[in-house]
């Protein structure tokens, strides 16, 4: 697929880079002035009355002291004057919105995840209208100071619901432990990474992260009026609580149960060490940290070399979270992780776990940021709901020959460990379960753990659009819904 | 548990049936392809039907009254894998709805993917009372790719 020449100082920088700072808070606001927030869009777009600029994937080559982002609710849109038929083009999941009982069912968000019980203002959807993000490098002063601002300038047309500060942790870890951010799709025009760490996967079409380009499937999304549509982008925002003391307790009460150590299952439900080596490089122990160029730089399937194949999940069992949420060249139903893929721009919030005071005053932790996709629906829903929900979508597959007996079809079950509902009750229609395959026909010697509880609960969403420089000029212009 | 799907598609009135034909045959061997490659439908068969017999059986002359049904027995969610199906046969999609009622407005499908999803479901007959029922299945708890694997 021929690479297109993207208009970088079009496209809202977030979409197609990681800003690698330590410091962010994201504003959830409700417009109460829409022609006021309509000039203040714009003078953000322009970086005037002493506001920072909206940050867009135009090279820099001096870091700037921040970075700024928005993004749109449906009902932001409507609010700022979008009419019913502009944005009945939009992407349906986008118009149901995060909190609609339709949403919460595709993406497992039931239970304790409930959007009635999240957090700031979240849960009722129809106020949330913008997510404004700003991100800094590590200084706590320059995020008040901009942040102050933000306010002032945002004070007289958007209600603030809600602020989330989100801050780095060493060596990029998530509060499970684990190394993060360490895989990305490869988007076809993008600007090239400074840290690039390559993988063994073909590059994602530009449609598949931005509207008005071809997509995976030959179509290309897109929205009315033109001038919101090409180079904008959606993205499912999320606020997911991690509970560590549940893991901690998961890995070593499982671990016994498997006869295997403790750190072995932590690699195993992940499908990477807690150093972020794969299970597919490094089976048997973590080992010292792998270069950079390796720690993506493999697959699943390997008919040509068997001893280096997985098909039966043997090594990354099948069932995994970064197998699950992108199989690579492993087989699944429909058609490939080409399809499905999303760029994560999450960080982890919270304090830092201390096994030695695990329950201290209860002290939420998790990851909060954008899930970005140029489809809600067939990207950020399709990959939660049905990968990390569902263990039907592997294919029959046998591993190449001399490398075991077995089928892939046998050696899934239930939903990802940390992503799923996880239902401990074993009654219930879909109860937690977590394969460690073995050799065997039909699963016959599989590991099969169950009876565990959810791991994450999400504490808030919300979908968004997040619209080119040009689409946000327009929405600066708009008058605003008309009166009802 | 497979789920229905029964479409069925009136066809452009004056729509010659022998053109009709010649795209369907042409079209199958890349549709049996892909059908593999989806890997969840358990049986699909395309058949033309003409109102205007009293046995519905078409009877190959011209006529305004022909109709495309499509019939399969599916494993999942035609919902969440509709963007898989047109990323499969929505050329092959293409090629039918030219010829069928109302089907210009969805193609190409792989640009109105959510129109091309909406059209499906209204010409679902098993998504419609009375036709919405549950149906007969030898083995109502088992994949097309479990099959496969046995």
């Amino acid at each position: 697929m021929t690479a297109p020449a993207l208009d970088y100082a079009d496209i809202q920088g977030t979409i197609l880079s990681g800003y690698r700072v330590d410091l962010a808070r994201h504003f959830i606001l409700s417009i109460t002035d829409a022609k006021a927030a309509g000039n203040l869009i714009g003078a953000l777009v322009d970086g005037t009355g002493g506001l920072p600029r909206i940050t867009t994937a135009a090279r820099w080559t001096v870091k700037p002291e921040c970075f700024l982002n928005i993004s749109f609710t449906a009902t932001g849109l409507a609010a700022l004057g979008l009419t019913q038929a502009q944005l009945g083009t939009f992407d349906p999941a986008f118009l149901r919105g995060a909190t609609s009982p339709t949403t919460a069912g595709i993406v497992g968000d039931v239970g304790t995840s409930q959007p009635a019980d999240w957090i700031g203002g979240l849960a009722n959807g129809a106020q949330v209208h913008v997510i404004l993000n700003l991100w800094v490098d590590d200084d706590p002063a320059v995020l008040e100071t901009i942040a102050a601002r933000l306010r002032a300038a945002f004070a007289g047309c958007m209600a603030e619901l809600s602020a989330h500060d989100a801050r780095a942790l060493p060596d990029n870890r998530v509060h499970f432990g684990y190394r993060d951010s360490i895989a990305q799709p490869t988007v076809i025009g993008a600007p090239p990474r400074k840290h690039d760490i390559p993988d063994d996967q073909p590059p994602v079409a530009t449609g598949e992260f931005l509207l008005g380009y071809p997509n995976a499937s030959n179509g290309i999304y897109s929205v009315q009026p033109a001038e919101l549509s090409t180079n904008s982008s959606y993205a499912a925002f999320r606020i997911l609580e991690q509970d560590v003391a549940g893991f901690e307790a998961f890995l070593v009460e499982y671990a016994a149960k498997a006869g295997i150590d403790a750190e072995m299952l932590a690699a195993k439900v992940c499908g990477r060490w807690r150093n972020g080596n794969p299970l597919m490089l490094a089976p048997d122990a973590p080992g010292p940290v792998l270069p950079t160029a390796q720690l993506n730089d493999f697959t699943y399937v390997n008919t040509e070399t068997p001893d280096q194949d997985d098909t039966l999940g043997l090594k990354c069992p099948i069932g995994s979270h970064i197998r699950r949420n992108n199989p690579r060249n492993g087989a699944v139903v429909g058609t490939d992780s080409t399809h499905h893929r999303i760029v994560r721009r999450a960080m982890p919030y919270g304090p830092p776990f201390d096994p030695v005071h695990p329950h201290p005053t209860p002290a939420a932790r998790g990851l909060i940021g954008y899930f970005i996709n140029a489809s809600l629906f067939n990207q950020f829903e399709f990959l939660t709901g049905q990968w990390n929900l569902l263990s039907t979508f592997v294919k029959s597959a046998k591993a190449p020959c001399g490398s075991g007996t077995g089928n892939a079809v046998f050696n899934i079950s239930g939903e990802d460990v940390f992503l799923g509902v996880n239902d401990p009750d074993s009654t219930s229609s879909n109860p937690s379960s977590f394969t460690l395959a073995a050799c065997g026909a039909s699963g016959s010697d599989n590991q099969v753990l169950t009876g565990f509880s959810r791991l994450i609960t999400t504490r808030g969403g919300a979908y968004c659009f997040l619209p080119s420089i040009k689409g946000l000029r327009y929405l600066a212009q708009l008058p605003g819904a008309p009166e009802s | 548990m497979a789920s229905p799907l029964t479409l069925l598609l009136p066809v452009i009135p004056g729509t010659n049936p022998q053109t009709l034909g010649a795209t369907l045959q042409q079209v199958q061997p890349q549709l049996d392809a892909a059908l593999t490659s989806i890997g969840t439908v358990h049986y699909a068969r395309i058949m033309f039907l003409d109102r205007a017999t009293p046995n519905l059986q078409p009877g190959g002359n011209p006529g305004d009254s022909y109709v495309i049904a499509v019939i399969t027995e599916y494993d999942g969610s035609f919902d969440a894998y509709i963007g898989d199906f047109v990323a499969q046969v929505g050329t092959i999609f293409d090629a039918l709805l030219q010829f069928v009622v109302g089907g210009a407005a969805v193609i190409p499908v792989a640009n109105n993917v959510a129109a091309f999803g909406a059209f499906i479901a209204l010409n679902d007959a098993s998504q419609h009372a009375p036709n919405n029922n549950p149906f007969y299945q030898a083995y109502p708890t088992t994949t097309v790719q479990q099959i496969l694997a046995c």
